[in-house]
């Protein structure tokens, strides 16, 4: 039996988790690469779970500028509806595969852990919508279908690995 | 002219087949040569390349075109797609940067000068191919603002069905295409015309054909004028023959043009020949000094090669000439004369014929069928593209964010199946209010073994007795005869009365009474539909725009009349068919099980005017009902994705009607999964709490009903006939066009 993830723990600093960022090169930040990845890649795989089952799902998704949330869409009548109506924990796993597939050790992944609750109409959904829709134009429709429910992830925390075994942690503060 | 990267004057010397497109470069390579051209520019493909990047319609179009492998999309969801592309390319905005380098343009040619907008693809005609006449061409637009949609509408072209379809042919990669648009001073002189350098309907051959009309060139490019025509001698420049065009007032006028014009024709064949190194086909306006180029281009092989399709392509593009001739033959002439033929063939006596005579009766049938089958093709069919057109029509006026908005336009025809269904709905009307006929009607479909054992005869008789049962019978008897003479999967629907008892008991009892439209609600929002198309295309264009109206309406209604029709005729062979069969039966000349359908007319009547011939045997009737399935062990559909046809969201247990057979098993909410809803079939709509089709496209039968009633409608789902199963659950969503299959919990992987 897989137990429910626990809860991200919030930490106070992006630098905090990572005492070498600080002597990095600025486009070098862990903030800077993950902003890079999210930007080159248009899609994530959603991970959901429900009664000890994890489940993943390819979604087209767009992260806001501070990369502190993203958005996604999902028609109501699929799996991953059903298991974020019972559990709002998930992780997007984001990657460079298609760019790199070639070399393993160029392959640069990101994977966010957080919570996601369905945006209900109203302003913030306006906004949301308008964030997907820039990044996915095709989605106009099927992100206005009243079958579709919007969803905004809160990101708690970015681990961002490369070389394939490399591992960088990022927690956001929340305030 | 300042050329830029978006747009180069037609003049300059850099203008090449890739920039510019194959149709602009001959044009400045012909300039370059000396040849008079009209003054204009082009919109280069990088202007069209900025376009796609900064609206992000490539995105768009490959969404469209990866629905499903391009190979499945059948006409009518190619149709679809090209609309809904077309419709996102006329709203979205020009880049800045080009729209202003397109207007300066304009302004330079004159700000009310009225131009020719063309398409220029690159690669898009040369000896092997041509597309010409499959990517749009606008002409006589006037103003900064009319031709940048004109531009607009010129990329679409690009993604049209014909064009798709086309590319698809040549193996050509429909994502890669690009376009550039050729825009010039529309010229309009006395005289224009074509000239080929050769015959292009021969091979080899020295002669040349040159076509004029009077006034603009436009008239024999679309065929509404017919041209003067001249076969010459390159080598003497000789007439070899002459054929003068049908002027409007049908009197035969003198010819076109002089001996003189046709050899100056003739000296800028040779020339553009052996400047470009390729036999042309010239296109010109005006004579002598003033004779103007307007196009050239090498005459495709194509032209004479028979399996080239271009040519069937081209059909597929409605003209409204063509149908404003077509509709006042079929509503005028084809269809009154087939409902006359079949009301005629329903009314023969063909029990009192002898045997000879039936023989005769079943033949002459039979040619009627095939004559009328090619009809349908020929010209029902192609009639059919009025809604099309309007479609069309109305999303160039409009804009609307729907591109289907228009369809709102066709609703309210009285067609016959309108008429049988309205009949239905009464019928069930009569049995909700009679307990006594609920009763009989319970008893007629449940107690025979099987509908053929049923007494239909004996079961009637007691009818009059019952409370409404005489009002019932007689409403009965005209929904059989009337509506119900018509052939289904090679059976007569007549013949099936307990299937038609079940569907009515089905209509009396389902718990969702029909969406009934409030007709005053539904005229209100066909005028405010038709005001939206007056208001757009402007006061000078309404009778144009209500003509376009007309010619739709009439289109929807006879196109699903004319099936039923036809339907009819089939049916009433099966009625002499059968006839003979029982003859044959009753005198064991035929094997008593045999199956008489359309294949055996032949036996049959062979059989009728030979008595001497030995008894015939035929195949014994077997339900066609494979119940086939594409399913692997241990594979099940959880989602199947089509087009979303009528919006709405619903669930329901499947049923999956393959042929006439299964008609009468369809219950109240159930989800209705076929091949495509036939004419035949739509009384069943009402009862479905959603529609499913194998055959796509948002104007097919299926998807315009189950908009109609508001219930919805995912079409184009590849073999879903066979991968769904009746009983099992499913849900349909009308808006993102999916099916999932299965309760919306699932099971968890434990094992």
């Amino acid at each position: 039996m897989v137990h429910d993830m626990a809860d991200e723990p919030l930490l106070e600093s992006a630098a905090s988790g990572h005492p070498s960022l600080g002597d990095r090169p600025e486009d070098d930040t862990l903030r800077n690469l993950v902003a890079r990845l999210v930007r080159e890649q248009p899609y994530a795989v959603l991970c959901t779970q429900g009664e000890g089952q994890p489940y993943g799902s390819l979604v087209a998704l767009a992260v806001s500028d501070d990369l502190r949330s993203a958005v996604f869409a999902t028609p109501i009548t699929t799996r991953k509806y059903r298991l974020l109506c019972d559990c709002d924990h998930v992780a997007l796993v984001i990657d460079s595969r298609s760019h790199s597939s070639v070399d393993m050790m160029q392959i640069e992944a990101v994977t966010a852990t957080g919570r996601a609750r369905q945006v209900s109409p109203g302003a913030e959904y306006e906004q949301e919508v308008n964030l997907l829709v820039a990044r996915h134009p095709q989605l106009k429709l099927f992100v206005g279908s009243p079958t579709t429910a919007l969803f905004h992830v809160d990101i708690i925390r970015y681990f961002h690995v490369t070389r394939f075994q490399e591992v960088r942690q990022w927690s956001l503060t929340r305030g | 002219m300042v050329s830029d990267p978006w747009v180069i004057s037609i003049n300059a010397a850099s203008c090449d087949d890739e920039q510019v497109g194959g149709k602009a470069a001959q044009l400045a390579r012909l300039h370059r040569a000396g040849f008079r051209i009209a003054p204009g520019f082009c919109v280069t493909v990088a202007a069209y390349e900025q376009f796609l990047r900064d609206t992000k319609l490539q995105l768009v179009v490959q969404m469209e075109l990866g629905r499903k492998p391009f190979g499945e999309l059948r006409w009518e969801e190619l149709w679809d797609t090209a609309l809904r592309i077309r419709n996102r390319f006329s709203v979205a905005n020009v880049p800045l940067a080009v729209a202003q380098s397109i207007s300066r343009a304009v302004r330079l040619l004159g700000p009310r000068t009225p131009v020719a907008v063309r398409s220029s693809a690159p690669g898009e005609d040369s000896a092997q191919r041509s597309f010409a006449g499959l990517h749009e061409s606008f002409l006589h637009v006037v103003g900064e603002e009319a031709v940048l949609e004109s531009v607009r509408l010129v990329w679409a072209s690009l993604w049209s069905d014909a064009a798709l379809l086309y590319r698809q042919e040549l193996a050509l990669n429909p994502l890669t295409s690009r376009m550039a648009v050729l825009i010039q001073e529309m010229r309009t002189e006395d005289r224009s015309g074509v000239a080929f350098g050769r015959d292009p309907r021969m091979d080899e051959n020295d002669r040349a054909v040159i076509e004029a009309v009077p006034g603009p060139c436009s008239g024999l490019v679309d065929g509404s004028v017919d041209p003067d025509h001249w076969l010459m001698s390159r080598a003497t420049r000789q007439v070899i023959s002459f054929r003068s065009g049908l002027r409007e007032d049908g009197e035969q006028a003198a010819p076109l043009l002089q001996q003189s014009d046709l050899e100056s024709l003739l000296v800028v064949v040779d020339q553009v020949e052996s400047r470009l190194g390729w036999c042309p086909d010239v296109e010109w306006t005006g004579r002598a000094n003033r004779l103007t180029v307007l196009q050239a281009r090498p005459i495709t092989r194509a032209r004479e090669d028979p399996n080239d399709k271009r040519s069937w392509y081209l059909t597929l593009r409605p003209d409204k000439q063509r149908l404003r001739q077509l509709g006042q033959r079929v509503a005028e002439q084809l269809i009154p004369e087939l409902r006359e033929l079949g009301d005629r063939l329903a009314a023969e006596d063909v029990e009192g014929l002898d045997d000879a005579q039936l023989a005769d009766c079943i033949q002459t049938r039979q040619s009627l069928l095939e004559h009328w089958k090619r009809v349908y093709w020929d010209e029902f069919i192609p009639f059919a593209h009025g809604v099309r057109y309007l479609g069309m029509y109305y999303n160039d006026a409009v804009h609307p964010q729907d591109p289907y908005d228009f369809v709102g336009l066709l609703r309210g025809e009285d067609m016959l199946a309108s008429q049988r269904n309205q009949l239905l709905r009464a019928l069930a009307q009569q049995v909700q209010d009679s307990a006594a006929l609920q009763r009989a009607l319970q008893q007629a479909v449940h107690e025979p073994a099987a509908a053929n054992d049923f007494e239909w005869e004996a079961w009637a008789s007691q009818l009059p007795a019952l409370a409404g049962g005489r009002q019932f019978l007689k409403n009965f008897q005209t929904l059989l005869c009337q509506f119900m003479d018509v052939a289904f999967g090679g059976l007569r629907l007549s013949d099936e009365p307990t299937t038609l008892l079940r569907n009515i008991l089905e209509l009396a009892s389902q718990m969702r009474p029909p969406v009934a439209h409030a007709a005053s609600d539904d005229e209100e929002a066909i005028r405010s539909l038709e005001q939206r198309l007056l208001d757009a295309v402007g006061a000078a264009r309404h009778a144009e725009a209500r003509e376009v109206m007309r010619l739709a309406r009439l289109s929807w209604q006879l196109r699903d009349d004319d099936n039923l029709l036809v339907a009819r005729l089939e049916s009433q062979l099966l009625r002499a068919m059968q006839a003979a069969g029982n003859r044959l039966k009753a005198v064991e000349r035929l094997n008593a099980d045999a199956e008489v359908g359309m294949g055996a007319v032949a036996p049959i009547c062979a059989a009728l005017r030979e008595p001497a011939q030995m008894p015939l045997s035929l195949l014994t009737f077997k339900p066609v009902d494979p119940r086939s399935t594409l399913r692997a062990p241990g594979e099940v559909p959880r989602q199947l994705v089509g087009q979303p046809a009528a919006h709405g969201l619903a669930t329901g247990n499947v049923r999956v009607i393959r042929g006439p057979q299964d008609l009468g098993n369809f219950h109240a909410g159930e989800v209705l999964v076929c091949d495509a809803i036939q004419p035949m079939m739509t009384h069943l709509v009402p009862l479905a709490a959603a529609v499913v089709e194998r055959r796509g496209g948002m104007l097919i039968h299926g998807a315009i009903i189950a908009r109609e009633l508001g219930i919805p409608c995912v079409n184009g789902v590849a073999n879903v006939v066979d991968l769904l199963q009746d009983g099992e659950g499913v849900t349909v969503d009308g808006y993102l066009g999916i099916v999932t299959v299965g309760p919306a919990e699932f099971r968890l992987e434990t094992g």
